[in-house]
This record gives structure tokens, sequence and C-alpha cells, in this order.
């Protein structure tokens, strides 16, 4: 005989100022099976736990309905609850009656408190025929991978380092440091970035838990949560690692011009060079689309380098390496990329030279940049008399991206005041601006500082620029504050180009299942309680691949993920929740839908004789039921979410009550 | 210079900007951020159509000469409500005092009813000539039938301060 226990929750006012929760009690109480309906103001509280526990000892209840809010908000509070008073806790079934009832329907009480008794009639009619079930246990491998190797990347390498753990960092560049690596100064202190970056980066590169894996990419992923097996594509450099000690005399001779990357191709390097002047590691790479001998594939072509490297370093022998590696989590950090302003033809950017993007001024205003740290036009070679900032380039903007990139304000800030320290007094700066968003600790002062320093803000953003045949640049702006059509003369405009979805992010998607989010960015597991998480159990986000971000946001993400990871893979073994896919090997014809559909890569196809089977590799299985829904012959069903258990629920929903059906 | 308004095609001035910064003695005008709580509560605005905002952007942006010739710098009533509830210490009120000093300086033409308030003070040490009152009754009263002091005139010496410092200015 089984005996049900109803709880029906109040959440303060949330449900019972909408669901008279004293009906849906006294409904629960004429349901067959029903041994105890009770209601409370809130179910989660200790007293409310504490009563469900009492009951089930006193009444010997064997089942549980607690109709309250979202399960994804409690289900696991009372699972435990019910656990300690020693019943499984799987025989609970959550019915949510504040984000199904009281909230979308708060304007017509009568029918709410109606939906409210029939989901609690479903909800009993389900219970019934729950299951035991048991967590699983399976051992974990201590090592962590870390995709990415920027400033978040590397933070999170050194936080999982020094707490332990072996972790892998795998870069696509030649130089770990990225985005950070190429900026002059940081918003709001003004230290410069190589100051603090590089200390970091020569840190990686030195750890002993740490190894690096540069010019590299992912190339699969198999395995689950705690055992994930990783290839890694591990290009050639064409130079020996080991015995390059970047000396850089090979770059010295070569006689191949190719624009410098690092420099935003605004100078030129060699085909063979070393990345940047800061680079981890410190070694040379060979341009396999540049270098003359490798372009032409003979041996006897050029190989001045080869003559000249004192150490016989460089190796045109070297092959693709492909490298296995067993990890237990993820962290993705693969950073974004910055909005290329060409789609925006009004502006004329890639058509004047004045015109230039934010990232490409970092350049200019570093000094081991292509100026050499000197602000100049890059038509006249001269120093600006004007320049002009323009912000909210590519974002906030519905024809390209809806979001605020969280930085472009800042970074406007910030090379405007660097343009007062470098340029002194004899330059205009001006901001044209829709909104200055200056949010973070020490933003509004660092704000502030800059409207000390004369820079003028302009509120109003051009239509277009147009160019004088001096390459100087003119347009017209309307200005809200004066209510003025003000006409504007630059010789630099600088173009706030906001940050965007990295273009790797559809090969990470593939790779990782980690799901992305509409603005295009890697989509967190909750946005307020799991925003370091990847929807994959075992995959965390660290940095601006999960949203744009500033540098401290990035390292407080990064710390954060790697702390994720260390709770994950502290204990060496983890739980496994039981709701997965099971197959019926005799129902199973072998026709290997539920293989292509499954999100997870958790069905295999098993030999048995002549045909063959679906398994469920039950640590890789999410529970997402896809399998079950497209089995042609019923053969996988979701434990809990069987046939028997869900019809239970559809006919409990069309059965005719006095109030209305 | 980089800025032309296309209204008037007037070009900022910065050696006068740099006269109102040094007026107010210090640089808080270059503060205001545009919240518009000024002009909010403007007590000028309602009748006058004074935006003090307006006249703080201007000013930061150089374009003084126009403000200092225009009117609507004498429309402010000196209530001093944006001084009490500016965010950043900005006034526009000081703003518009300083401009009104570079007006006089400019010779620029100054409103009648502040020329009559000089020579009241001249003659009468204030700003306001006395009025009668007038109670519920609908009776006048002046000064003397309600026992008040009598009010004296300035004396020469005081006249002779006030001239000098107006011919200073």
């Amino acid at each position: 005989m089984t005996r049900i226990g109803v709880y029906v929750c109040h959440c303060g006012l949330n449900i019972a100022g909408t669901v008279d929760v004293e009906k849906v009690t006294e409904h629960a109480k004429s349901l067959p099976d029903v041994a105890i309906a009770k209601h409370y103001t809130y179910m989660c509280s200790d007293p409310g736990q504490r009563m469900i526990q009492d009951d089930i000892k006193k009444h010997k209840l064997d089942r549980i309905v607690i109709a309250t809010c979202s399960p994804r908000m409690h289900e696991e509070t009372f699972r435990k609850a019910v656990a300690e008073a020693g019943l499984n806790p799987y025989l609970v079934e959550i019915v949510n009656l504040r984000e199904h009832v009281s909230w979308p329907h708060a304007h017509e009480p009568n029918k709410a408190t109606e939906k409210a008794k029939a989901l609690v009639r479903m909800g009993v009619a389900r219970v019934r025929l729950l299951e035991s079930l048991k967590k699983r246990k399976v051992s974990v491998e201590k090592n962590v991978l870390v995709v990415g190797g920027g400033i978040a990347g590397i933070q999170s390498s050194l936080d999982l380092a020094n707490a332990g753990f072996k972790v892998y960092l795998v870069e696509k560049a030649p130089s770990i440091g990225g985005r950070m690596a190429q900026l002059d100064k940081t918003f709001p202190t003004l230290d410069c970035s190589a100051c603090i970056l590089t200390p970091k980066m020569v840190d990686v590169g030195k750890h002993p838990n740490i190894t690096l894996l540069t010019n590299s990419e992912v190339l699969g992923i198999k395995g689950f949560v705690g055992n994930y097996e990783v290839s890694v594509l591990k290009k050639p450099r064409y130079v020996d690692e080991t015995r390059c000690v970047g000396c850089e005399l090979c770059t010295q001779v070569c006689p191949v011009k190719v624009p410098d990357r690092f420099n935003e191709n605004m100078s030129q390097t060699r085909a063979v060079s070393i990345y940047s002047s800061h680079a981890v590691p410190k070694v040379a790479i060979v341009d396999p689309q540049q270098c003359l001998r490798l372009k032409t594939r003979k041996k006897e072509v050029c190989g001045k380098c080869v003559q000249t490297c004192e150490a016989k370093a460089i190796d045109f022998e070297q092959q693709p390496e492909t490298v296995q590696l067993k990890v237990g989590g993820i962290v993705i950090a693969v950073g974004s990329e910055v909005f290329d302003a060409s789609q925006m033809p009004e502006f004329g950017y890639g058509r004047f030279p004045n015109v230039i993007s934010n990232i490409e001024f970092e350049r200019i205003s570093d000094a081991s940049g292509p100026t050499g740290g000197k602000i100049l036009s890059p038509k006249s070679g001269q120093p600006p008399k004007s320049i002009v900032f323009v912000q909210c380039v590519g974002v906030r903007d519905k024809r390209f991206h809806e979001y605020c990139c969280r930085v472009g304000c800042m970074v406007s800030l910030k090379q405007a005041i660097l343009v007062r320290e470098k340029n002194g007094e004899n330059v205009d700066i001006y901001v044209c601006y829709n909104d200055l968003r200056s949010f973070g600790k020490g933003y509004e002062e660092f704000y502030r500082r800059a409207r000390d320093l004369d820079i003028n803000f302009v509120a109003g953003i051009p239509s277009d620029i147009r160019v004088n045949p001096d390459g100087s640049l003119f347009f017209d702006v309307y200005e809200r504050g004066t209510n003025k059509l003000l006409e504007m003369h630059a010789d630099l405009v600088v173009l706030a180009n906001g940050l965007v979805p990295s273009t790797d992010l559809a090969k990470i998607n593939e790779l990782f299942h980690a799901s992305r989010s509409a603005d295009g960015f890697l989509l967190e597991a909750h946005p307020k309680l799991r925003p370091l998480e990847c929807s994959t159990a075992g995959i965390f986000l660290a940095g601006a691949c999960q949203g744009p971000k500033d540098i401290p946001d990035t390292v407080a993400q990064a710390s954060g993920a790697a702390a994720k990871a260390v709770d994950l893979l502290s204990s060496g073994e983890i739980e496994l929740e039981p709701l997965k896919a099971v197959v019926d090997k005799d129902l199973c014809s072998g026709c290997r839908l539920c293989e292509s559909l499954c999100p997870f890569v958790a069905i295999e196809m098993k030999k048995e004789g002549e045909a063959s089977r679906a398994e469920v590799v039950e640590a890789m299985c999410q529970g997402c039921g896809l399998c079950s829904a497209a089995c042609p012959t019923g053969a996988i069903k979701i434990q809990q979410y069987g046939s028997n258990q869900v019809l239970a629920q559809v006919q409990a929903a069309c059965v005719e009550t006095a109030g209305g059906s | 210079m980089s800025l032309t308004d296309l209204m008037s095609m007037a070009k900022p001035n910065l050696e006068s900007r740099q006269k109102i910064l040094d007026k107010l003695g210090g640089r808080d005008l270059v503060n205001c951020f545009q919240c518009i709580r000024c002009t909010s509560g403007c007590t000028a605005l309602k009748l006058l159509e004074l935006k003090p905002h307006e006249i703080e952007k201007l000013v930061n942006l150089g374009f003084v000469d126009e403000l200092a010739a225009s009117d609507i710098i004498w429309t402010c009533v000196t209530c001093l409500k944006c001084v009490q509830r500016c965010p950043q210490k900005a006034s526009p009120y000081h703003a518009i005092m300083a401009l009104r000093n570079l007006a006089v300086e400019r010779e620029a033409k100054v409103p009648e009813e502040f020329m009559k308030a000089i020579s009241r003070v001249l003659e009468t040490g204030i700003a306001e000539g006395f009025q009668d009152v007038v109670s519920r009754k609908m009776e006048t009263y002046d000064r003397k039938s309600l026992q008040l002091p009598k009010v004296f005139p300035p004396k020469e010496s005081f006249q002779a301060v006030f001239l000098k410092a107006l011919e200073e200015r």
C-alpha cells in the first residue's frame, strides 16, 4: 500500500498570493493513496524540511510530492532532506507552482488554483510509479586541459597547477599572452599590460605542473566528466624548441618580409620570427606559407636561417604531431575577437588610413609597437592635432551585435588619457558617445580623471566620416547636451570596436558540445547561479568566450573556473546522476537513430553476433531524452520518465473535476 | 580648431573658456556629465527657458563668446538650487555669474533692470526699493505707519568705494 505525502509551499506570497493553497491541499487530500497533505509558508526552510522528515517517520510515508518552485531551484534540497529521513531520494516529485502557475497567471487567481490542483493531481499520479534509484561513483583523472592561453587561460592554469593538478595548456598562437599581451596600458590604474602579464606568462612556462602546447589545436574529444580523452594537434614550428635560444639571428637574415600579426599587420616581420618581444616560449617559428624553402619544397632553396643559427635549432623536417591527453576537466578560455569595422562602410575603416581601430591604437601606443610608442597619424606620420574616439562600433547595434561590449568606454577613456599624457596640451581630444558606462571599481574616478584632463565628451555619434584630400577627416555630430549640430575635424579617428565572439567558437561548440547563447558567446549553465560552468559536466568557462569582459572580470572568472575544476576533481571520484537513458536490448533494432541524434555522444553500438545494439555510456548521458523520443521501437527510456510514468500524468491531467477540467 | 557649430558657424574660443575657469577659481566645471538635474529643477526654466546644462556644456566645449553676448545668462534668478543639487560640484550658477562678469567686461548690453538695481544700491544701499504692504482689509502701510525705524541712504564714503569697484570692473 503506497502512502503519499503532499506538501504545498506558499513561497511567502509568491505562490500563496495567487494560488489558494488551502484549496489545493484539500484537493490533494481527496486523491487516492494520499496519506497526508499540508501547506506551509516556506517548505525549503529548516522547519519546512523537518516537517516532511517527521511525517515520513510518523506516518510511514513512502512517496513525497512537493508543490513548490522550479525543480532547478530546490529539487536537490528536498532529495537530501528525504534521504536523511531514510527514504530513497528519487521517490520525490516536485510540482512547479511558482514558475508554471503563480507567476505567469498572477492576474487570474481562480484559474491558477485550478491549474495548481491539476498539476498536483498529475504529480501524485506519477510519484506512485517512481522507482528507487542509486547514484553511481566513478573515479576521475586529476588532470585538467585549459584551452586558450590568454590571461584567462594563464590564470586558470596557474591556479590549478598551484593546487597540485597537472595542467595541459593548449594555445593556437606561437606564444601565450593573448589579447592582453597586445595592450599598452590597462585601465583604471594605467599600469602597463606587459609589466603585469609577462611575469605570469613566465610562471606558466616554468611551472612543473604545466605542460605548454603552443601552436597547437584541439582535434577531438571523447569520454565523459572526469575521464575525457583529448587529442591535440601540435603543428610544426620548424624550430627545435629545446635548442632555440631566442637570439633572433635567423629573423635578421631571413629575406621574406611578412605582415606582423602581433602588431595588427601595421609593421613587418620575417618568415622566421619570434611572435612578440615577450613571447613565452621565446622560440622562433617559421611561417610555412611564406618561407621560400617550405613554399617551394626544395632543399636547395634559401636556407639562410639554417646557416646562421648557431644552436642548430632550425629543423625543416618537423612533422605535425598528435598528442593524446587524459584529463578530468576542461577549462575553455578561448577569448573573443575585436569587431572588424570595415563591415561599416560609413566610418571608412580600411579606406581612410587615419581611421584606426582601438586594438591598432594599442599597438601604436605600445613601446614595442610599430611607431615605438609615439602616437602618430598613419597617413602623415605626424602627431595628430585632434583625435576623435567614436564609441559603440559594431555593438549596441542590431545590424551587428546587440549587446554592450562592456569595455569600449573604458578603453577609449584610457586611450584618450594616454594621448593627453604623451602628446601634451596641443591636441584636441573628443569622445563621441551614446552612454558612457564606467561601472567597475575605480572606473567612475577614471572617467572624472579624463574630464579633468580636458578630454571633451560629445553626446552623439556621427552618421558617417568623410575625408579631406590631405587624409584628415571631418564629420557632423548633433550634440544632445547643447542641441547643436557640430562639425568636427580630426587627424585621427579611433573606433571603439566592440568585442565579438571568436570564429573559433563554432569549432569549440562542435568539439565540446558547449552551447552558445543568442549573442554568439558560449552559454553558461545558469546566468546567475552557475556562471562558470558549461551545461556539459566537467567543462568550465573562463573569460571573454562566455561574454565580453575586461581584465579584472576575466581574471576573476578564470580563478573561479579553476576553483570549480578543483571542486569537481579533488576527491578523486564523482557521483553520477542516475536519471539516464536505458536500453531494452530485446527491443532495440540497431537502427542507429539514437546514436546520430545524441548531442553528448553517449550512445555506442555494440556488436552482438550478427546485429548491433545500442548501449548507453552512463557517465556521458545527460538524460536529455532525445533518444527516447526518437526510438521507433520504444527500446530506450529515460529512468523515471518511461511511458507508464508520463502517461499516468497525462491521464491525471484529463480527469474531470468539480471545478473544471 | 577641430569644432564648428554649424548653426552659427562659431568656433570654440579656448581663451575665453580659460577665463571662465580662472574666474571660477577651479576646474569643477569640466566635471559636468550632463545628468541635467540643474535644468530639471531650474526656477528660471519655466518662465525664461534658461537651460543650465546647455550653458555648462557650451562653456566646456569652448563656445563662450556667443553665450557672453546672449540675454539668456541674465535670466538666472540665483535660487542656487543647482549649486545644492549638482552631483559633480560643477554648479552652472557659478558659470553663469562668470559669464555675466565676462559680458560686462566686454561691454555687452546689460539688461536695464540690472542697471537700475545698481543705481538703487548707490542711492539707498539696497538692491530692491522699499515697498508698501497691504493688509487683508486692503489698507496700505508704509514703514513710517508701521513705526519701523527710518533707513538712511549710504554714506558718501560707501558710494565712493562702490563706484571705484564698478570702474575697476
